[in-house]
Formats: C-alpha cells, structure tokens, sequence
C-alpha cells in the first residue's frame, strides 16, 4: 500500500502482522521515543512482531499489536471477572482465565478492615482490576480502583456468565458504542459486566431477555457493523 | 496443586442457578427448545472407516480398522467387534492421559451394548475361515471437543464410520442406532453447561424399528414411569431423524468417493467419446465386472497402456457396485460432445448422436462410461486417419477376460486387428451396429 492514512510513515499499521515481521526501522527514526505494546520486540535497530494480529499506531508514539485469544495474560490496570475458587486467611484465590490464579488479598475492598472481611462462596462472581501482573507470579488483584473507592468493583449477584475471546472483550468495551449493544439497547433493558479476559456478564429482567442478549453478544465477534445489525433484528422478531 | 486448581475450568454461582431457573421455563441457554438437537455435521476422512462428527461444540472422530485374528473357541465362525474410546486431553481440562475414567468406561459401555444388541454388524459375515481366522473390527472413538452429550455424538460417529467402512472383499453395514440422553427438567441433547449441572441422566439406545436396544440409567434422580415412556418415544422419533441424517451424509460420501476415482481416470484419458454412450445404454446399474471387461478389450488402439491401467482401476471400484450420479454423467457428456466434433465417421457410429441423449437419461455407472469414453475417443482419433480400423468388436467370448489378462489380450488384439481386411472391419462394425440397433430400440 503506497497511500499511507493518518499520514503516518509505516506502512503496516492497522494490517495483519505475523510474528517475525519487522515492523519498525529505528535507523530512519532518530530521537524519537516510541512506547511499544504488546506483541513487539526491540532487537537492536528493528522492531519485531512476536504475537499475530493486527499492528495498532495511536498517536503521538505508541504501537502495539492487538489480537483475539481465548486465553487472557494479565496485565496491569485491566478490569477483569474472577471466580472464586477458594479463600485463605490473607487472600481469595480468584480464577481470571489466566495462567495462574490471582489473589485478592482480604483487606483489598473499601473500607476494608480485619474485622469486617467478606465472606464469598466458592463459585461467586467478581468483578476486579489487576494490580499487579508479572510473568511467573500470581496477579494481585482489587475490589478498589487506583484511589481506594469500590465504584462497581465487588461481586456481582444473578445474572448469567459466558467466556469467550479477548477480542470480544474489548469490541464491545469500544468507543463508540459497539453495534451489537447499540441495537439490543434500543429495544431490551439490561445490564452487562464485561471482563478484558473474555468474561461477559448478562443481567436482565427475564431470562429469555437475557438469552436473547448473551447469544447476540456471542454471534457478533467477527460480523461487521451492519451484520450485527441485522442479526439483532432477526433476534428479536423471532421472539415477538 | 494449584496449576491444577488453575487449569479446572469452573462454574460460577450465578450461572447455575441462572442456568436452572430459565430450564424450568423451558428456556435453553443456547436458544434451543427442549428437545431440539444441535446442528449435526458429519464428515468423512481420505480412508474408508472415517468419520468425524461435529454436534454443536462437540468434535467426535471415529475411526474403523479390521485385523484378522483367530476366533473365540465358542463361536468359531463369527468375527468379533470391539470399542475403543480415547478421552484427549484437549477435549476437556478434567480429561487425564492414561488410564481412561469412569466416564470413558460407560461411554464405552453404552455404545458397544448398543450396537451389540442391536445387531448392527454382522458377526458371521466376518468369518473368512470357521474356526481359523475371522476379522476383527475395531472401533477407536476420539473424543476431540468436549461440549456435552459425549454418547450422542460419539455413537453417531461409530455408527457413520461403520457404514463406510469396507472390509477387503465386501462392505460392512447394518441397522443404525441412536442414544437419546435426557435430564431433567428433561432436556435432550444437553450441553456442556447444562450437563454440570443435570442431576440425572438417561441414555436409550434404539434401531430404525423402533425396537429398544438398551438403556442406561447410571444413578441420579427418579424417573417416574410415564417419564419413561415418553423418553422412548422421543427416542424412536429422533432416532429415525438422526439415521435418516447419517444415511444421506453417507450415501453423498459414497457418490463422492466414486466421483474421485472417475475424475481421476477421466482427466488421464484426453476426451471422452461418444462409443460408450452405445455400451451404455446396455447396462443395467448393477453391471458385473466380467461386461466391462469385454467391452474394454473390444476396442483396443495403439495408445492402449493408459486405458488399460486406468480401466482396471475403474473395475475395481465398479465391484464395490457403487452408484453413479447425473452428475458424473453430465460431465462424461459435455466432454463427449466436444469429441463428437470430429466426427467424420462411417455412419455405423452416427448413433453417437443418439447415444449422448440416451446418456443423459441413464443413470448407468460411470465407472462403465469413462472407460467407453476413452477407447470412443481414441477410436474416433484412430477413425479420423483411417477409418477402417480399429473397431474391433470382439465377440463376447472374451468378457470374460480378467484384468491379469487385460494387456496380454491387448496386445494381441492389435495385432489381429491389423491382420484384418477393411472387409473383416465393416463385418463386425456391422454386427455391432445391429447391436446398438437394437439396444437403441430398445430403449
């Protein structure tokens, strides 16, 4: 492609990357700081792709390589929805899909004291942000944002749970508004909870609302806008 | 200890009990009614006896191999069968390499009762010699993706692989079965989620006749007795619907397996031609190899080698008495009629015309048309240069020559051929004529 868009100088961002590809010349950019996300590599004066998807620039300097996966790896800031597997006296061990299980320590929630530790069931479901994700290490985890307030952080009651990818996850926590969510908002009332490691919540009035949505949300990763549309209506007529 | 407890995959709270308030409304998480099945794709492999079937999220490969072994002491003259399960890893993260599972086992159980007692294979067509050696069929059920009603899915593809699978001299086949699992609030088909949380299930196992072949109640909560009734009787009904799936999946498998050894001849012959077209319309469907045979060696030209070997490939596939479709024949057609271009023949062979509509109605073997096609075809090359030869009706007699022969025979029909006069050569395309005269007639 010789026309470039958003008059950036590369031309692979925003196509398909496969790990090995060298993505960035540093020769051609000097002084320049660049911040690289996941899935590149600095090998001397190149830039590496080491995981395949498609290869993202946001402006002034970042690049990352931004792809779909069943399996989620941690990372730092993310939000995500846990399990709770089992409970020890500092922590809750919480499943995130992850390699290994997070831990959410006791005292990690608003307000939290010694005396006043929640006592979740084997099996509650949790909505949490990752503190800390290092390779090889167990993520801590928080029911508290960066400030220290729940603001929606803690478990989550009823409802109905589903995994899937990555790439789901984060179509639908897009800006602007992802179509499939547009369309079911505008006819049925319900409240989802999405997790950046592919765990999508669903609430709603009745259950077949809530089937309606969580089979929608599940059919839409790969339809373009206007299929997801489409999709929606054909739902909803065949329930009405 | 905790890498395990990582790798469980877990179901929350809120999702079983979410999970068990919409079944008591009837409402299935995936959108299904209650005793609607998933989607069923069938698909068979490059081997006879493959077969992979997909139910919803749930991947199944079956595949079926026959050994020959000495036979018990007390039935001498029946083969045996057996079934062999592998639960992979990768189906499911509570799924451990070696030694199989409680659920492998039953798994195993079911279907082997199943098809045992619904006599599906023939134990005494297995014999090759009473008391010595007998074939014994194994059956090996890998289960590849675990997304609920393993039993369904894997009795399907036993069955499926069974049907294709074909033992050296003949095929192998029977009635077919159908498990039918239900839980309550009584669905069918459960999957993955919904078999976590079930608290009983059932299997029953029925034939095509609406005869129970077994079922299977390991445990779980009561059934009561017009419960019972009912599940049969939705057996029997999905039973029907599934084998009436299972039958056209494999009869599309089996006119495609014919269709790839024609292609692969055709496409070696340069065109086909209009002089099988006449054979043709001889033939019955069921045509025996030794009629083939002596129709090859009738016409026999210089460029021989490659019809040879290629028909007697096609014999082989012929044997197995496959039936041919339209589609074949319309191929074999358009390329006859771009032959019948040239044309430029002595009028014994102006049938061609007729024999390209007659082609088009018969639903005759391909097998027999590709190998009509290509000696036409080179005898209407041959006709072009010198249209006296070359026709070389041989007489019945040598139907029944076999393919050992075949090249033998060729050879010295060449040189008969040749020997022959221009008068010997009008004869017989004479004889033939009235042949195709008649069939013409005929039909």
């Amino acid at each position: 492609m010789t026309d470039e868009s958003s008059s950036h100088p590369n031309t692979l961002v925003d196509h398909w990357v496969a790990p090995g590809d060298v993505v960035l010349d540093l020769t051609n950019m000097a002084n320049q700081t660049l911040k690289l996300g996941g899935g590149l590599r600095q090998e001397c004066d190149a830039i590496i792709v080491t995981k395949a998807g498609r290869f993202k620039f946001s402006k002034p300097n970042k690049y990352w390589v931004e792809s779909s996966q069943k399996r989620y790896v941690p990372c730092v800031e993310d939000t995500v929805l846990g399990i709770v597997v089992d409970s020890k006296a500092d922590n809750f061990l919480v499943d995130i899909k992850g390699p290994t299980l997070g831990f959410l320590p006791v005292l990690a929630f608003e307000g939290g004291t010694r005396r006043n530790v929640p006592k979740f069931e084997i099996g509650t479901v949790l909505y949490l942000r990752v503190v800390k994700a290092n390779t090889g290490m167990n993520p801590e985890l928080s029911c508290t944002d960066a400030t220290g307030k729940a603001s929606e952080f803690g478990p989550i009651k009823d409802g109905y749970m589903f995994e899937s990818s990555t790439g789901l996850a984060r179509l639908l926590l897009s800006r602007p508004t992802c179509p499939v969510l547009d369309a079911l908002g505008k006819k049925l009332s319900f409240e989802i909870a999405v997790g950046l490691n592919g765990r999508v919540w669903v609430n709603a009035s009745s259950p077949s609302t809530v089937i309606l949505v969580a089979n929608a949300i599940m059919s839409a990763e790969f339809l373009s806008g206007a299929q997801q549309r489409i999709l929606v209506e054909k739902l909803l007529q065949r329930v009405q | 200890m905790e890498q395990r407890l990582a790798n469980i995959w877990r179901m929350s709270v809120n999702e079983k009990k979410f999970i068990e308030n919409a079944l008591l409304s009837d409402h299935r998480v995936d959108g299904r009614r209650p005793f609607d099945y998933r989607r069923l794709s069938l698909k068979f492999g490059s081997d006879d006896g493959t077969a992979e079937v997909q139910l919803g999220q749930t991947h199944v490969m079956g595949f079926v191999t026959a050994q020959l072994v000495q036979p018990y002491r007390d039935r001498p003259n029946e083969g045996t069968f057996s079934i062999f399960t592998e639960f992979s890893p990768m189906a499911d993260p509570s799924f451990e390499p070696g030694r199989p599972g409680e659920a492998a086992v039953e798994l195993g159980r079911i279907i082997d009762r199943g098809l045992r007692e619904s006599r599906a294979v023939d134990m005494e067509s297995l014999c090759v010699l009473a008391g010595k050696l007998v074939w014994a069929i194994r059956v090996d059920l890998h289960i590849l993706d675990n997304g609920g009603n393993l039993v369904d899915a894997a009795n399907i593809a036993a069955v499926a692989a069974l049907l294709t699978f074909r033992r050296p001299e003949c095929s192998l086949g029977g009635e077919d079965t159908q498990s039918v699992i239900i839980h309550q609030p009584e669905v069918i088909d459960p999957t993955y989620k919904e078999e976590i949380i079930m608290g009983g299930r059932m299997t029953v196992t029925m034939n095509t006749n609406e005869d129970v072949c077994a079922i299977q109640k390991p445990g779980g909560q009561g059934v009561k007795q017009s419960e019972i009734m009912r599940c049969l009787r939705l057996a029997s009904q999905k039973a029907t619907d599934i084998t009436d799936k299972i039958k056209k999946a494999v009869e599309a498998y089996d006119l495609e397996r014919a269709q790839r050894k024609i292609r692969r001849h055709s496409s070696s012959s340069a065109q086909a031609a209009c002089g099988a077209d006449i054979k043709m319309s001889k033939q019955v469907v069921d045509v025996t190899q030794k009629k083939i045979d002596g129709f090859k060696i009738q016409s026999k030209d210089p460029m021989n080698q490659e019809e040879v070997e290629s028909d007697t490939d096609l014999e082989n596939s012929n044997t197995r008495g496959e039936n041919n479709s339209f589609q074949q024949v319309d191929e074999i057609h358009g390329k006859m009629k771009s032959v019948n271009l040239f044309t430029g023949r002595p009028s014994s062979w102006h049938p061609y015309g007729k024999g390209i509509t007659s082609l088009s109605t018969c639903t005759s073997s391909v097998a027999l048309s590709a190998p009509r096609a290509m000696e036409a075809e080179k005898k209407d090359t041959v006709a072009l240069e010198r249209p006296n030869e070359s026709k070389l009706e041989k007489p019945s007699v040598e139907a029944t020559v076999d393919d050992s022969h075949t090249k033998e025979m060729s050879a010295s029909v060449q040189q008969v051929n040749q020997k022959k006069s221009l008068k010997d050569a009008v004869k017989v395309k004479s004889r033939k004529k009235k042949k195709v005269a008649s069939t013409m007639v005929g039909e």
